[in-house]
């Protein structure tokens, strides 16, 4: 048609709009539709003034009523001019993708409605992370729609058109080339072989490139010592599921370290309590309570700078009861050097007789892993240990750990800086990373900078050294971005957009890209596209050697996200033990151990301004919006501090002043601070928000890596409130201890209790009866089912529910009020010693009780029971009394005090961009409304629509709640309950099973089944 | 202090009056124009209900947070003041019908007053039910009216029957206080002779001509009216206890709190009225009609009423112990132990000690020492009530999700704000309305009924 | 001036000993229409007029059990019948809980009714109009006086006999009381312009305040009852994107689950011997795919595929599905042309996805059939 040009651009109400049919203008210009006054015409009525009366009488009622009847407009629907064939509005998408928020590089899912992202999760056609993803990847959607994204090309802070830019940035390479003069890239840990490409071919076309890469997370020291031992970098995966016995070295490797989602996944099947209990025993040799720790069954207090001491005298103490490796004469003198005898004392001879008979029983069953964080030595002598047990076949060489780009030394960094002193250096680029910030102080890093001529800061967002850059060039987002990974051999990970970049960004190689081209006309914005395709038929394709043609191979990886490749499992090489003379036994340091590690939910600082993480409780603190350095509580007596004190932590010649934390199960010398805090430079949210104590770290602890001795603390005046969305009582305070056994909120066994006994559990369980008969629910009933064998705490469930049902971020001035909103937490209860406590961990959400408390106080009928089952409230019913809150025995109502998108941060979440994370299928909800879990009804009635619709049931287990599917141990079930096949069912019915304070009798429908302890003993504690 | 022989009855008016002074002395303060001390008194009133009005402002502007209420802690001020104000308006009621039904002749005095008091307490108590919520604009939701929705209101919930109890109590209130204001506004109606106030006296006394013929009718009345505000008074600090009682909260889930909260009530009420009659009798020399016996009678009740809850007190920690639930114990040590100790040991001193002071008749008769005690007992009164709404909510059952509520200046500007609510009604009151009811007292001057000599 | 009419003569007395004895001679002398005015209740007066007890109390009791039971029923339609819900598992009837609002209508019914009964009909109350109001007589016996009025409607009355008796009893300014004329003569106009004045002002105020609660106050945040959402919804505009859509079009070249692009694009003869059926012709299946037939191939094929076109020659009709050309397609062919469409026909992916078009083929496949059975098929 003749204006299908104007289509395109302008907007119309209606087809009708488009062509001008004379109904629309007639119906444009009488007010009333027909049928209202048509049939009314005052001068034309007969003289009889009654009925003149009347009819003026009716015309203006009618008036009146079409008056307060008109409601205003609620802006006019916009349909598609031509619909995308996937795409049908109301119903979302999925796009196989890859995670960039951490080297991991998770498989991911990212749900879109009509082309917009709403929710990211994990591919379940992922080998590494089978379909789940944590909660740093959960949340990381909100960088997308961040309102402080970089959103044009800055030079010297004022806009620039891309075509200056590279116009600009080339003759600056030119030049430079010419001069000889370096062109440093700095980059951060690399998962892109196509990256890599991309930067070989920027260094033909610029010779005198030279490529940095470095990250404060890494692995190098563990893939340092694998080398001295095995000749090789690349140090493969560790089959978690085959251990029996776990000795975890200041390792997080459940909950923050290495590839957590796998080892967890592993890890907890053999954690399993349906079918038959083969439970593996998990150790935790650590300085710092970790959420790892929390899980362990034997937790033994060890400073870390003395782990290399305790492992090398496990290895003597085991090497005595035999070895699977025969021993260099330099090796035993070196190993009988160390002694276990000064461990027992601090350790206690009964734990440490269990842990080094278990190690021995189960050779070539169990499994020693070191830290990340530990130094090159420990995790040798952790080589040894295993081999001294036969460990290796549990190491998985299918899929070995890649090392595309290593990391670059301390070395290379002296050198750079010192060519940046001297002008060497005429072009920096910084590669989405931010040197600035993780570079050690003393490397002057930031003072040198000013040297050279050309800074350049490829970056999402402002960052310490953006601020310190000529050029800010504003990337793409990673749901914005094409991409491939490459981290463990045999997974070849592909990532994909998801959206066209919302602002005037571009992605880093396409950048690149063009700067090689040569001429800033050459950008197309599918260049990095097009040379990814075309590099994956040549690398991957090849390997494949599939039937069909490469571009149909491409699609379907594409559309699977990844790509697994055949390759032939190494054999497990000889361990070289050359290296063992250059060890020495490791002097005792007086003073205190610093031990930074990388904090829960912020990575190293990357996702600082990303409100949703910063408010996620720490898994063990539940400390939210800041950091502090956690000390045990005998040290905070020794030096008087308790919490929200500030100290000035000082190692050689650095300090920082950081609040306190006493935290129970410390080792006395350690101080635990965790990095990704302080940013200066960054969005509203996250700007100074905690301190940053990479400040520590000086070039010389480069390789030695986050552990720092000799460090002295004094007490300096003032307080810094930390806040915490639990109260924290101490545990030898009688008044309160042990509440949660006590009041059997959480009910534990041991294995071999359970083993004797199945049912120990409902010993003492009398008859709970009504006065009313019950309500029976016939059709479906939902519930939930919780296993706390494998609640790691990792919180990727509060993550997962916070994006999935709008939950807004309310600041830390209103935690510390108590009023967070997250519909489920995860409660932590301590019993036993403050020096070595154990730790229960408990997700608590509405538990839909079937005679819910809070239903019979409502006034209003809000909250009221749907026929299958759900306690549900109705938001726009609510008048906000706060009684069912109060009636709630589980607390677990959440008010909203304020509009907490409005009173955030000055309106910070409260703009059209942040507007689009918001799931389209949950109310948002006002200030004065109460609100809780809904088992994601959103979820249940597009299940049921989508059955009614293919005319069937639903079936058993289809329902999956958003916590559900992030929780990466399944630790939570959800489903029919009246229907016998599904799991929920089944769990329910388990010997383990238990309620919430069942004595109430208010029927929850969240059942939680008792964690079982594998200690030696059948009584927990 | 003159010696006082309890074993016969005293005359509730002292002197023998002539019944036109009376008439004179009661209708003086409507007759006069208002002095200064009365200007002061109202400003200052005025400046407390300013208070209250900017901190209601912020808070509708803002919302709730603007509290320091949290989660869990979801009531606290807001609650706390209603059961207050509800509380203190148990008095009238009381004196005017449960003391005419026992015939007690002495409560004439004070009646009409005590009633006033009651209908504005339970006017400033109604404020806070409605203004506690998170969306006030939509308080009509709390009635069953059929509308658009379809919706109707959730029976079963005590909010509910505490929006039936309250309105109903004030209505009562109201016609009981107008039924017995219509002869006085006869009389008055008869003294003026300013046309502005004959018209208005006439339209309230619709005409009434102190007929007997009326009069026996009008006796019957009364008599129903005390009959059902008696059960009514009781019901309406029952209804509110239930607010609690229903709960499963450990610490509001007691059997206990009707019969407590009644007492609490009557004893805080009566505070409030003596406190405030103490003023008035002094102001409007009223000392011959409200004597220091009335006062002391007043004081006996509080004696009572303060130990009826003293025993409360020590009930509730019994059965706690009884009980043998951990949770239930708990919150009771946590009461007298806990961090809202200090709460707790204020209530117990104002309410339980204090009054023990009546005992000795020299206290019960001196108007500072009573003075100061009933400002006791009533600052005692609220922090039972705190101690009841606070220290329970802020640990349940869950230690994980225990928490301390701190009050904000908001929540102390309403607070402020509906004592300045009050005494402007109550000032108002007193220059708007004959305070003390002119034919019920002059029907007990003494020689002001037939000595039956001739049958 | 006219004479004014006699309503009654009062009397004074100055204790309330003497009018007690006044009343009991009026008594003895058989009065029955007079009255005693005091200013307070006097013990004994009511049995010295030998006065019926009051029957207001069975009014307070009829209206009180009307109101329980009044509470009662309303309460149980609406939570039983009229919008049951079930609240925390307690039966939809669940009386306890109903017993304090009951006894709290209970109360308010009677007692509002027990006085609007004495005021209005009791004692014809408001009446400001009585002859008795605004005299002398009546502001003695307002404040410290005892008085008593023989009405002249009274049968035994005759003035000289009356002033005699008041006399007799020691009566104090025995004086008449008149009819006020006015007062009678006073006749009461429907439409005062005040009147109409307050109505047409209050009509105002109403219709304005209405006016403005319905179209602007509940259109501002938060009365908005939550209409105005942060979020987008579907096809709805958004400021963020340039183009004012909020609903975008996938990036090109990406891969959503389950849509992978077309193999055989333009490329039929391939699609038809590469591609398989994978459905069998199972009764749900022909469902599907007679129902996707009638919606989106009919209107031009025609209801049987004969190419007889519901369009009335709007568009060019498609030929029959049952020439031998179609018959001898494999599946796949067919199944392309759904897919990729063919001359005019355009490409019904987007309307169909991918299984509902194989059902659609294997529905022709029976339309085919039916077309030319054979004798087997009647079997």
């Amino acid at each position: 048609m003749n204006d299908s040009s104007k289509t395109n651009n302008v907007l119309w109400k209606s087809i009708e709009g488009l062509n001008n049919d004379p109904n629309i203008q007639k119906m444009k210009e009488d007010e009333f539709l027909d049928g209202v006054t048509e049939d009314f015409h005052p001068n034309q009525l007969s003289g009889i003034s009654r009925r003149k009366f009347l009819a003026l009488l009716s015309a203006s009622a009618a008036i009146t009523a079409t008056a307060c009847t008109d409601y205003q407009d609620k802006g006019e629907i916009i349909p598609y001019n031509k619909r995308p064939q996937e795409v049908l509005p109301g119903t979302e998408n999925l796009y196989a993708s890859t995670c960039n928020g951490c080297s991991l590089s998770c498989g991911i899912l990212v749900k879109t409605r009509e082309g917009r992202p709403i929710k990211i999760d994990g591919n379940p056609d992922h080998p590494i992370n089978e379909g789940k993803i944590c909660t740093k990847g959960q949340a990381s959607i909100l960088n997308l729609y961040d309102p402080e994204r970089l959103k044009e090309p800055l030079f010297n802070n004022r806009k620039i058109s891309w075509n200056d830019v590279d116009k600009n940035i080339i003759e600056v390479l030119e030049s430079a080339v010419q001069k000889g003069k370096e062109i440093a890239i700095l980059t951060g840990e690399l998962t892109s072989p196509t990256t890599k490409k991309v930067f070989d071919k920027f260094s033909e076309k610029y010779p005198t490139t030279k490529i940095y890469s470095y990250s404060t997370i890494n692995q190098s020291t563990r893939s340092k010592a694998w080398f001295e031992c095995y000749g090789s970098y690349e140090f493969p995966s560790i089959k978690f599921d085959e251990a029996n016995v776990i000795l975890a070295i200041d390792s997080d490797f459940l909950v923050n370290e290495d590839s957590y989602l796998e080892n967890m996944r592993l890890f907890t099947k053999r954690r399993e309590v349906v079918g038959k209990t083969d439970f593996n025993r998990l150790y935790v040799a650590e300085g710092r309570m970790s959420a790892t720790g929390m899980m362990a069954d034997y937790r033994i207090r060890v400073s870390p700078d003395e782990q290399y001491n305790f492992v090398m005298s496990l290895v003597n103490e085991l090497s005595k009861k035999g070895s699977n490796i025969e021993f260099d004469p330099v090796t035993k003198s070196m190993v009988s050097s160390f002694s276990i005898n000064n461990f027992s004392k601090k350790i206690g001879k009964e734990k440490l007789n269990y842990l080094i008979d278990d190690l021995n029983k189960s050779r070539g069953k169990s499994i020693v892993y070191a830290g990340s964080t530990l130094s090159k030595e420990v995790h040798l002598a952790v080589n040894l240990l295993n081999e001294v047990l036969g460990n290796s076949n549990l190491y998985n060489y299918l899929n070995e750990n890649v090392v595309i780009l290593p990391q670059s030394s301390r070395e290379d960094f002296d050198r750079l800086i010192d060519s940046m002193k001297n002008g060497n250096v005429d072009v920096l680029i910084h590669f989405g990373s931010d040197p600035v910030f993780y570079l050690p102080y003393d490397f002057e890093y930031q003072s040198s900078i000013s040297r050279v001529k050309t800074v350049i800061s490829l970056s999402e967002s402002l960052n310490e050294s953006c601020s310190l850059s000529h050029y800010v060039l504003p990337l793409n987002n990673q749901l914005e971005c094409w991409g491939d990974s490459f981290v463990q051999t045999g997974v070849y990970g592909l990532q994909q957009p998801v959206i066209s970049p919302i602002f005037n960004t571009r992605q880093k190689e396409s950048i690149l890209l063009t700067w090689i081209s040569g001429s800033s006309s050459n950008f197309s914005s599918d260049n990095y596209h097009k040379f990814l395709i075309e590099n994956f038929t040549q690398t991957v394709y090849t390997k494949l050697n599939s039937f069909s043609d490469a571009k149909r191979v491409w699609l379907s990886s594409l559309h699977d996200g990844v790509v697994t490749l055949k390759n032939v499992e190494k054999l497990h090489k000889k361990i070289s033990q050359s290296w063992i003379p250059l060890l020495k036994l490791a002097k005792e340091n007086s003073g205190l151990t610093v031990h930074l590690t990388e904090s829960y939910f912020i990575g190293d600082g990357y996702f600082a301004n990303n409100g949703w993480l910063q408010e996620v409780p720490h898994p063990i603190t539940k400390v939210t919006w800041d950091n502090y350095a956690a000390l045990s509580p005998l040290t905070a007596k020794k030096f008087n501090l308790k919490n929200d004190d500030i100290i000035e932590v000082s190692v050689s010649n650095s300090k920082i002043k950081i609040p306190v934390f006493v935290q129970p199960g410390l080792s006395d010398k350690t101080i635990n601070i965790e990095y990704g805090y302080g940013r200066k430079v960054i969005g509203d949210v996250g700007k100074d928000i905690g301190i940053n104590p990479l400040q520590l770290i000086s070039k010389n602890h480069f390789e030695t890596k986050n552990i720092l001795t000799n460090a002295s603390i004094n007490k300096i005046d003032g307080t810094h409130k930390l806040v915490t969305t639990q109260e924290h009582h101490s545990l030898d305070d009688t008044f309160v201890k042990d509440f949660h056994k006590i009041r059997k909120i959480i009910q534990e066994g041991t294995v071999e209790k359970y083993q004797k006994d199945p049912k120990f559990l409902h010993e003492h369980k009398h008859e709970l009866f009504s006065i009313t008969n019950e309500h029976t629910y016939s059709g479906n009933k939902w519930a939930m089912a919780i296993d706390l064998n494998k609640c790691t705490s990792c919180a990727a469930c509060v993550a997962s529910c916070n994006v999935e049902n709008n939950i807004p971020v309310v600041g830390k001035d209103q935690v510390g009020k108590g009023r967070e909103m997250h519909w489920i937490r995860i409660d932590r209860y301590f019993s036993g010693s403050p020096e070595d406590p154990i730790a229960s961990n408990q997700p608590m959400l509405c538990q839909h009780c079937d005679n819910a408390p809070c239903e019979n106080v409502c006034p209003v009928n809000a909250t009221n029971h749907s026929p299958d089952g759900l306690n549900q409230m109705v938001y726009n019913r609510c008048v906000g009394t706060r009684y069912c809150s109060n009636n709630c025995p589980y607390k677990v109502r959440r008010y909203n005090f304020f509009d907490f998108r409005d009173h955030f941060a000055d309106e910070y979440y409260q703009n059209n961009l942040t507007a689009l994370v918001n799931n389209p299928e949950v109310t948002v909800r006002s200030r004065g409304v109460m609100e809780k879990c809904t088992f994601c009804v959103q979820r249940i009635m597009d299940v049921r629509s989508t059955a009614i619709n293919e005319g069937r049931e639903i079936s058993p287990n289809e329902v999956v709640t958003a916590c559900q599917q992030a929780c990466p141990t399944n630790a939570i079930t959800f489903g029919d309950a009246n229907n016998p096949d599904s799991n929920v069912a089944k769990l329910r019915n388990h010997n383990l099973t238990y309620h919430v304070l069942e004595e109430l009798n208010i029927k929850p429908n969240v059942t939680y089944i008792a964690k079982l302890r594998n200690t030696h003993s059948e009584d927990n504690s | 202090m003159s010696f006082v022989d309890y074993t016969k009855e005293i005359q509730v008016v002292e002197g023998k009056q002539p019944l036109r002074t009376i008439d004179d002395i009661i209708s003086k303060p409507l007759e006069t124009k208002p002095d200064k001390k009365f200007y002061i008194a109202i400003s200052v009133t005025l400046t407390m209900l300013m208070f209250g009005v900017i901190g209601l402002g912020l808070t509708f502007w803002y919302g709730i947070g603007m509290w320091g209420n949290n989660n869990p802690v979801g009531w606290a001020y807001d609650i706390v003041n209603f059961v207050f104000w509800v509380g203190i308006g148990h008095a009238g009621t009381l004196i005017s019908a449960i003391l005419y039904l026992f015939r007690q002749k002495w409560r004439t005095g004070i009646a009409r007053f005590a009633e006033g008091m009651t209908i504005f307490a339970v006017m400033t108590a109604g404020l806070f039910p409605l203004i506690h919520v998170g969306r006030p604009w939509l308080d009509g939701y709390l009635f069953p009216y059929p509308n658009q929705h379809s919706l109707w209101v959730n029976f079963t919930s005590p909010l509910l029957w505490d929006v039936f109890a309250v309105s109903t109590y004030l209505t009562v209130s109201l016609i009981f206080w107008y039924v017995g204001l219509i002869p006085d506004f006869a009389s008055l109606r008869e003294r003026t002779a300013n046309k502005f106030k004959k018209i208005t006296y006439s339209i309230f006394s619709l005409g009434w001509r102190f007929s007997n013929r009326h009069w026996q009718h009008y006796e019957m009345v009364y008599l129903i009216l005390a009959g059902f505000a008696t059960p009514l008074v009781l019901s309406v600090h029952t209804i509110v206890s239930f607010d609690f009682a229903v709960s499963i909260l450990p610490g509001w889930h007691t059997t206990i709190f009707p019969p407590y909260f009644v007492a609490g009530a009557v004893f805080s009420g009566f505070a409030m009225v003596q406190n405030v009659l103490i003023f008035v009798r002094r102001i409007f020399n009223y000392e011959h009609i409200i004597t220091l016996n009335t006062l002391e009678k007043m004081n006996k009740i509080m004696l009572v009423t303060g130990s009826m809850v003293g025993y409360a007190y020590a009930m509730e920690f019994f059965i706690a112990w009884y009980s043998g639930v951990q949770a239930e114990q708990f919150t009771f040590f946590n009461r007298a132990l806990g961090p809202y100790a200090w709460a707790y040991w204020i209530m117990v001193t104002c309410n339980v000690v204090s009054p023990q002071l009546f005992w000795f008749k020299k206290i019960r008769r001196s108007i500072p020492i009573m003075f100061v005690v009933a400002v006791f007992v009533n600052v005692g009164m609220w922090f039972e009530r705190f101690v009841i709404v606070v220290t329970s909510l802020s640990r349940d059952y869950l230690p994980s999700s225990w928490a301390y509520y701190t009050p904000t200046l908001v929540d102390a500007m309403i607070l402020i704000g509906s004592f300045g609510f009050f005494f402007t009604w109550i000032l108002l009151f007193t220059k708007a309305l004959p305070v003390v009811s002119i034919a019920e007292v002059k029907a007990v001057v003494d020689g002001a009924q037939p000595s039956h000599k001739d049958h | 001036m006219s004479e004014k009419i006699l309503y009654s003569y009062t009397g004074i007395f100055n204790s309330p000993d003497e009018i007690i004895h006044a009343a009991e001679k009026a008594v003895e002398k058989g009065y029955k229409k007079y009255d005693v005015h005091t200013p307070y209740p006097l013990h004994g007066m009511n049995s010295v007029m030998n006065l019926p007890p009051s029957k207001l109390g069975y009014i307070a009791l009829i209206v009180g059990l009307s109101g329980a039971l009044a509470a009662l029923l309303t309460m149980f339609w609406i939570s039983a019948i009229d919008y049951p819900i079930v609240i925390g598992g307690k039966p939809l009837f669940s009386f306890p809980a109903y017993v304090p609002i009951m006894f709290e209508v209970t109360v308010l019914s009677a007692s509002i009714a027990t006085v609007l009964a004495m005021l209005f009909f009791f004692f014809k109350l408001p009446n400001n109009a009585h002859p008795l109001n605004g005299t002398e007589y009546m502001q003695k016996v307002a404040s410290d006086k005892y008085g008593i009025s023989i009405q002249c409607d009274e049968k035994l009355f005759e003035e000289k006999s009356v002033i005699e008796f008041l006399k007799s009893v020691h009566a104090k300014d025995i004086t008449p009381i008149y009819y006020d004329n006015e007062e009678i003569n006073y006749k009461h106009k429907i439409f005062e312009p005040k009147f109409i004045l307050f109505l047409v002002i209050a009509g105002l105020i109403t219709s304005s305040v209405t006016y403005f609660t319905l179209n602007k106050l509940m259109f501002i945040p938060p009365f908005t009852w939550m209409m105005d959402q942060s979020r987008l919804d579907v096809q709805s505009s958004s400021v963020i994107f340039s183009d004012g859509y909020g609903m975008r079009n996938p990036v090109e070249g990406s891969i959503a689950r389950g849509s992978l692009p077309y193999q055989f694009q333009g490329q039929p003869e391939l699609a038809g011997e590469k591609l398989i059926n994978p459905l069998p012709s199972t009764k749900n299946v022909l469902e599907l795919g007679l129902k996707k037939f009638d919606i989106y191939c009919s209107p031009c094929h025609g209801f049987y595929g004969e190419g007889n076109s519901r369009l009335q020659g709007h568009f060019p009709n498609p030929p029959s599905l049952h020439s031998d050309k179609v018959r001898n397609w494999p599946d796949g062919r067919i199944f392309h042309v759904i897919t990729d469409g063919q001359n005019i026909m355009s490409s019904h992916a987007s309307q169909l996805n991918v299984d509902e078009r194989w059902a659609v083929v294997n529905y022709v496949r029976v339309l085919q059939r039916a077309f030319n059975a054979k004798e087997s098929d009647l079997q």
